[in-house]
């Protein structure tokens, strides 16, 4: 790697230094810092060292490089690239871990979370606060701090007896005496010596702790053991009762390694079962049928009206429950398809007075669309969804449950670990299906969790939501990947069986390899090229290339379109005939075109479903059919055309037994009448005691009075066995057929993204170009301003509040003490001197040198801000 | 692709009889799924856990059925139902009930947790004994039928791998001169004997006795008999003589009026339910011999209380036998656990091909109720509805109509109502058999009618099982015990047995149109239409003009 000739002061001066493609790639990893876009290269920097965002860059590295910062921020700063190797390798120098560290210390210099050569590697210093350890925050590497942080407050008394404990000549003043002790520490040799003396009892204490936490109880009278440690300084004591191992003492210890276990290389995706690519295409296209004829099922459920939207918005348990028992599935994924349709644009709420869901307009189009589009309009809205069904009946921070279609399901990191996983799943052999503790393992090591590591994290259950849901909606069959599933996502066709190496090969393919299974977004096209008179810093740099990136939009549409090209064949052909049997059951062997199946499910009740469909006709089935305005003769000429069997004769008789009666009764909504020529017929309602609630009242030998409304009559005689027919108030018969309910137009559900887009090539050039124009003219040479403000003057110093900011976070940066106007809450005005250590939130914390403390003050109370003349201080 | 199965959601089994592969895919599915409707074109099959177990007892793997699916199948298999049936068949056999040598019956696991958990169940407690050791538990023998009945309630069906006592030995042969078993009788004895335990189901007329006399002739051992009523138990003892080595004086009748208790003892399960004071005094039959064989004659009646006695047999062999295994009550599995796993089916469309049992042409009459007669049902009270539409005098018109066109021929009318018998007896001048007849008088009545002496007999329910009636060739059904489906496949089974001239049997169901018996009607012919006895339907008016031109 080359040097600049002067090595740079700041992290401004070192990105200051980076060429612009080298720039372009620190923007594209952190998409925060472009939003909006900073004026110069010195806001660029600041904002890079907010907290904020700094949080976000670490969250996002993978174990190594994580590893790696946190081993920097327990390092002298800045650090050589030596001290990094023996904290990351150890004293013997794992070969692994040394080819995997320029790979790391690349991927936090790409993302300016380390800049300075490799003689003098800096953390940026946000970076170094969070991963530092302090006694409220301890370090994932488990050690304390160094012997000069632990020794603070010590008392130069002691200090000295320490030292002379420890066989070292004593000093003059604490801070050599200090240095002498850290130099001992360090020292292999001297240190293995001291070591040698110690009593076995006191290496003991000191194995419990070298891994961490370092910190131990001791009481007022400490036991020999501890009493000979805490002599020499193994053992410093940080408040009354505790103790902690220096950090010299315990890398000593541990071999010089910050980390118990490192891990350089990516743990491999085992492949836990192989099956055929017929197998699993087949299957997989056999579930993508089922999503398909589920999401109808649901809505043909929902057709007339779908459950209300609760207040809080979503979707009742009670109404899931039904769903559920509808669609035949356990409630969660009944979950998904509602949510899942939801996503998809294919149902929402009416929005009208008493709330309810029904299908979209959308839904209709859908369903006109060949299956495979169908499909891939489901499998798309299902990769770019946030919202999650597997939270549904969870409970939120405030213990309200969650429910389906309702508020807080958005979970941002979803979409981005459903491509992580089947792209792991694109990476195995055609067939192949993991075992999905190898998934989640992986993942883990990609985006490791800071803090203690647990089982049920987000990403984790968001994994194993994915490898389900991708089952359930024919993604992938048996667990492997399809081909149309991997269409989707645009991955390269799978490596043959048994070629692919998926551990990540040693040092050179870098820690997010998949593997040798092609570079397709390798040296991306739209890298932008700076003018070039940038020393190219590590612009050769071996990029994760590998990475299967989601995909731009332009080309999802094509990616899904190969998808529906490579499932359509596999998916089962509409057949336009069904079989008719004597036990007044139709089997449909097969998915049937739309026409037909709609007309059967109006003429038979549903009695069975799957790959084939078993109806079944009964008196009330075949009724429904005449009320829908079809007449038997209809009905006849529709079962011979579509049966490949002839009618059986039963079935014949029950279409026209119920035709026979069909209509026989006509019921006038008007009026409220019942009429009839048959009068004995109406004399047997009249009789008929279940009659009374009707309040019927002869009017004419053949015609019948209610009380009651027109609907209630139809019930009632219905219910007493009738088959009445409605009649308009000209005597015809009344069509009743249900009309579809539907939304007014509606979009989908925006993604919720967790931050900014990655910024495409095009953002990234004009970015890049507006910040070096914004940074030439704030560095270019000026006249000192004339306006500086009286600092002796005795009133407030007065800047526009822009400025204050510029000025706190740029003495952030450059640990400068400011003086400032306060006005504090009771009005009072005062001059401070501060030095910024922090400033987030509309918050600056610093240390105040007027009030020799650490407080924080609120941005808008700062009346104005001057730097101090160099001799103020 | 392109198999004759489709597997449906609910794990109900399609199978398109047409299929080239039909024949072979329904030999591989039989092992675990029960057929359950047989119609013309497409058969269903529903796999269930007791289906699934019973595979895994008769030696079968869920390797074996995931492939039997996989291979047949027309669409992929959902992995979902693989899996399934891969966990449901891996419960089995966790348990074993065994005998050991110095604790007798014991339950042991080779899963642990499971044991704890059945152990901890409320209904197992109770019929345990002490732990012997972390993997086995003592069980009381007189338990061995309750606890397997337990477990598999539980969902952890047990292994009995206890055996079975051999019984008092008595030679016992079929007497083959002149007839032979036929091959689905033979193959059902066969699967019996082979299971040890079972039970064996065949449409009536296709020689169930025969298939309980095979079994003995296997055992060779003494046997006791259960059956339904008086009648039956003459026929099964005629029957018997005529077909065995076994003599009169060999065989024991134990029933209301004779209590003898001989090597093969046949009994009624109506005088084994007999309680006096509490008790059921004649239960000690089943202790007064040490049988080897125990014949469940229509299994599916098998009374609640003989379930509790039968879960104390579980040493001896059981068999039964039965034309449906639909029981109204829903017991089946009960039937299932105690007794055993079904051996043998056969689809009754199957053997009437083979021509063993008469082809029949099943009609359904629709009568037309009169305006009064309309305005009378409306009016009924909700109980008296059924009685009132079941009775109608139109009803006696068609049969009259009926019996007119049949003239000669050998037919039985059969009904609910015993006035409405009486007056139809009145009508057709035909003597009528009913629960007050006595059994010389009915035995009497038989053999006349199966002499040919008389042509019309009149019967109520009492004849719906087991007498034997060979040249009955037309069946008219008047009314029926609701819409009881097994009483409606027992008399269709009166006319199935086959002809001697080979002509077709007629079965008739008389029924009110729009009426509760129109519906009931349907749901008993539900289970007919599905062994593939389709129903014509057809309007009173046509018979009955056709009686009048006749006329």
């Amino acid at each position: 790697m080359s040097e600049p000739a002067t090595p740079p002061r700041s992290l401004a001066e070192a990105l200051r230094a980076r060429d612009d493609a080298s720039l372009a790639v620190l923007l594209r990893s952190r998409p925060d810092l472009v939003t909006p876009v900073p004026t110069d290269l010195t806001q660029l920097a600041t904002r890079a060292g907010t907290r904020a965002s700094v949080v976000r860059a670490l969250e996002r590295l993978d174990r190594f490089a994580l590893q790696t910062a946190e081993a920097l921020a327990v390092a002298a700063d800045p650090a050589t690239y030596a001290e990094l190797l023996g904290l990351m390798a150890g004293a013997d120098g794992d070969p692994v871990v040394a080819g995997a560290l320029p790979q790391a210390l690349g991927t936090l210099r790409d993302q300016a979370l380390v800049w300075g050569g490799d003689d003098r590697l800096r953390l940026v210093r946000t970076a170094r606060e969070l991963l530092a350890p302090s006694p409220q925050h301890p370090s994932p590497t488990g050690l304390g701090p160094t012997v000069r942080e632990a020794a603070a407050g010590m008392s130069p008394g002691r200090i000295q007896e320490i030292v002379t404990a420890a066989g070292l000549p004593s000093t003059h003043d604490a801070v050599s005496a200090l240095d002498a002790l850290t130099a001992l520490f360090t020292d292999r040799r001297r240190m293995a010596a001291l070591l040698d003396e110690a009593p076995v009892d006191s290496l003991e204490v000191l194995s419990r702790l070298v891994w961490g936490p370092p910190y131990g109880q001791v009481t007022a009278d400490p036991a020999p053991r501890l009493r000979w440690l805490m002599d020499r300084g193994l053992l410093l004591p940080t408040a009354p009762g505790t103790v902690v191992l220096p950090r010299e003492a315990a890398l000593h210890l541990r071999g010089g390694r910050a980390h118990r276990a490192t891990e350089p290389l990516p743990p491999s995706v085992e492949p836990a079962a192989t099956h055929s690519a017929q197998v699993v295409d087949a299957t997989a296209a056999g579930q993508a049928y089922t999503a398909l004829a589920t999401v109808e099922e649901l809505l043909k459920d929902w057709h007339e009206g779908g459950p209300p939207v609760l207040r809080a918005g979503g979707l009742s348990v009670r109404d899931l429950k039904r769903t559920a028992v509808a669609l035949d599935v356990p409630e969660p994924v009944a979950a998904f398809w509602v949510e899942l349709a939801y996503a998809a644009g294919l149902v929402a709420s009416d929005g009208e007075a008493d709330e309810r869901y029904a299908a979209t307009p959308a839904y209709d189009e859908w369903l006109e669309r060949p299956a495979a589009e169908r499909w891939t309009a489901l499998a798309r809205a299902w990769l770019a969804a946030t919202r999650t069904a597997g939270v549904v009946g969870g409970r939120d921070a405030k213990d309200r449950t969650l429910s389906a279609l309702g508020p807080g399901l958005d979970r941002s990191a979803a979409p981005e670990v459903r491509h992580r996983v089947l792209a792991l799943l694109a990476a195995l052999p055609e067939g192949s299906a993991p075992a999905a503790d190898s998934v989640l393992a992986r993942l883990r090591w990609e985006r490791p969790l800071r803090g203690p590591q647990r089982d049920d994290d987000l990403r984790g259950r968001l994994a194993r939501w994915t490898l389900d849901e991708a089952e359930r909606l024919g993604v992938t069959g048996r667990g492997a990947l399809s081909s149309h599933g991997r269409a989707l996502l645009g991955a390269p066709s799978a490596p043959p069986a048994g070629t692919a190496d998926v551990t990540a090969g040693p040092s050179a393919t870098g820690p997010i390899a998949e593997g040798p299974a092609g570079a397709p977004h390798g040296a991306p096209a739209g890298e932008p090229t700076g003018p070039g008179d940038k020393l190219p810093v590590h612009h050769e740099h071996p990029r994760p290339v590998e990475r299967l990136d989601p995909l731009p939009p332009a080309e999802q549409a094509a990616a899904a379109a190969a998808a529906a090209r490579l499932l359509a064949p596999l998916l089962p052909e509409p057949l336009d005939h069904v079989l008719l049997q004597a036990d007044l059951t139709a089997v449909a062997p097969g998915p049937l075109r739309r026409p037909l199946a709609d007309t059967l499910g109006v003429l038979a009740d549903v009695e069975s479903k799957g790959g084939a469909t078993v109806y079944r006709f009964t008196p009330g089935s075949v009724r429904r059919a005449l009320d829908a305005g079809r007449s038997a003769s209809d009905l006849h000429a529709f079962l011979a055309q579509h049966s490949r069997t002839p009618v059986p004769q039963p079935l014949a008789y029950l279409i026209d037994d119920v035709a026979r009666r069909h209509g026989q009764l006509r019921v006038g909504a008007a009026s409220a009448y019942v009429r009839c020529d048959d009068d004995a017929l109406l004399n047997e309602i009249l009789a008929d005691k279940r009659a009374a609630g009707l309040r019927l009242r002869r009017l004419a030998p053949t015609v019948l009075a209610a009380q009651s409304d027109p609907a209630t009559l139809l019930e009632g005689l219905r219910a007493m066995g009738f088959a009445p027919a409605a009649e308009s108030a000209e005597g015809d018969v009344l069509i009743t057929r249900a009309d579809a309910h539907r939304t007014p137009p509606r979009t989908a559900p925006e993604p919720v993204p967790d931050g900014p887009p990655a910024p495409d090539a095009t953002l990234l050039t004009a970015a890049i170009r507006a910040i070096r124009a914004g940074d030439l003219a704030s560095t270019a040479p000026r006249r000192p301003s004339g306006a500086a403000p009286a600092a002796s003057g005795g009133e407030l110093p007065r800047t526009t509040s822009a400025e204050t900011l510029a000025t706190m976070q740029a003495a952030v940066l450059t640990g400068e003490a400011l003086w400032i106007g306060y006005v504090n809450a009771e009005g009072a005005a005062s001059q401070r001197v501060i030095a910024p250590v922090r400033v987030e939130g509309g918050f600056v914390t610093a240390y105040d040198h007027t009030a020799d403390e650490v407080r924080t003050y609120p941005l808008h109370r700062i009346t104005g801000v001057a730097e101090l003349a160099d001799d103020q201080i | 692709m392109n198999g004759p199965l489709i597997v449906q959601s609910d794990k109900t089994l399609l199978l398109e009889v047409d299929h080239e592969q039909a024949d072979a895919c329904r030999r591989a599915i039989a092992a675990f799924a029960e057929l359950e409707r047989a119609p013309e074109h497409i058969h269903t099959y529903r796999v269930t856990p007791l289906g699934l177990w019973n595979a895994r007892a008769a030696g079968h793997d869920a390797e074996q059925v995931v492939d039997a699916l996989v291979t047949y199948s027309r669409y992929p298999v959902p992995h979902a139902l693989l899996v399934d049936i891969a966990e449901t068949m891996d419960r089995y056999g966790r348990l074993t009930l065994s005998k050991h040598p110095t604790h007798g019956l014991v339950l042991t696991t080779t899963d642990r947790p499971v044991l704890e958990e059945v152990l901890r169940s409320k209904r197992v407690a109770p019929l345990v004994g002490n732990r012997i050791d972390a993997d086995t538990v003592a069980v009381h023998p007189s338990e061995r039928g309750q606890i397997k009945q337990t477990l598999l309630k539980l969902g952890w069906p047990a292994e009995d791998l206890a055996g079975y006592v051999d019984g008092e030995a008595h030679p016992i042969e079929l007497a083959e001169d002149g007839w032979a078993l036929r091959p689905y009788q033979r193959q059902a004895v066969e699967n019996f004997w082979h299971g040890g335990s079972g039970v064996v189901v065949l449409p009536c007329g296709a020689g169930k006795t025969l298939v309980g006399a095979g079994s003995m002739a296997q055992a060779k051992s003494t046997t006791l008999i259960l059956v339904t009523n008086t009648v039956s138990a003459r026929q099964w003892k005629h029957e018997l003589v005529k077909r065995t080595s076994l003599t009169e004086e060999e065989i024991g009748e134990y029933s209301g009026t004779r209590k003898e208790i001989r090597p093969v003892t046949i009994a009624t399960y109506q005088v084994l339910t007999t309680r006096r004071k509490g008790v059921y005094p004649h239960l000690e039959l089943f202790d007064s011999r040490d049988w080897g064989l125990i014949v469940y004659d229509e299994v599916h009646l098998l009374p609640a209380p003989v379930f509790k006695f039968t879960a104390d047999l579980q040493a001896r062999r059981r068999l039964g036998l039965t034309a449906t295994l639909v029981r109204e009550d829903g017991r089946e599995s009960d039937v299932f656990s105690l007794i055993g796993p079904k051996r043998f089916d056969a689809p009754w469309k199957e053997i009437e091909a083979q021509g063993y049992i008469a082809p029949a042409d099943c009609v359904e009459v629709r009568v037309n109720l009169t305006e009064s007669e309309r305005l009378a049902y409306a009016t009924a009270e909700q109980e008296e509805k059924y009685r009132f539409c079941a009775t109608t005098d139109t009803k006696r018109k068609v049969t009259e109509a009926l019996v007119r066109r049949f003239a000669g021929q050998q037919i039985l009318v059969i009904g609910q109502y015993i006035d409405q018998l009486d007056e139809l007896g009145e009508h057709l001048d035909a003597p009528v058999i009913k629960g007050e007849t006595s059994n010389a008088q009915r035995e009497k009545l038989f053999e006349a009618f199966r002499q040919g002496e008389i042509n019309v007999l009149v019967v109520s329910k009492v004849a719906n099982f087991s007498i034997d009636l060979p040249e009955a060739t037309v069946a008219i059904q008047v009314s029926g015990t609701f819409g009881s489906r097994q009483e409606e496949a027992q008399r269709l089974g009166r006319v199935l047995r086959p002809k001697s001239d080979g002509h077709q049997a007629h079965f008739y169901s008389v029924v009110a149109r729009d009426t509760i018996d129109q519906d009931f009607a349907a749901h008993r012919q539900r289970f007919l239409a599905e062994q593939g006895y389709a129903y014509r339907i057809v309007d009173a008016d046509e018979i009955l003009a056709e009686g009048a031109e006749g006329a």
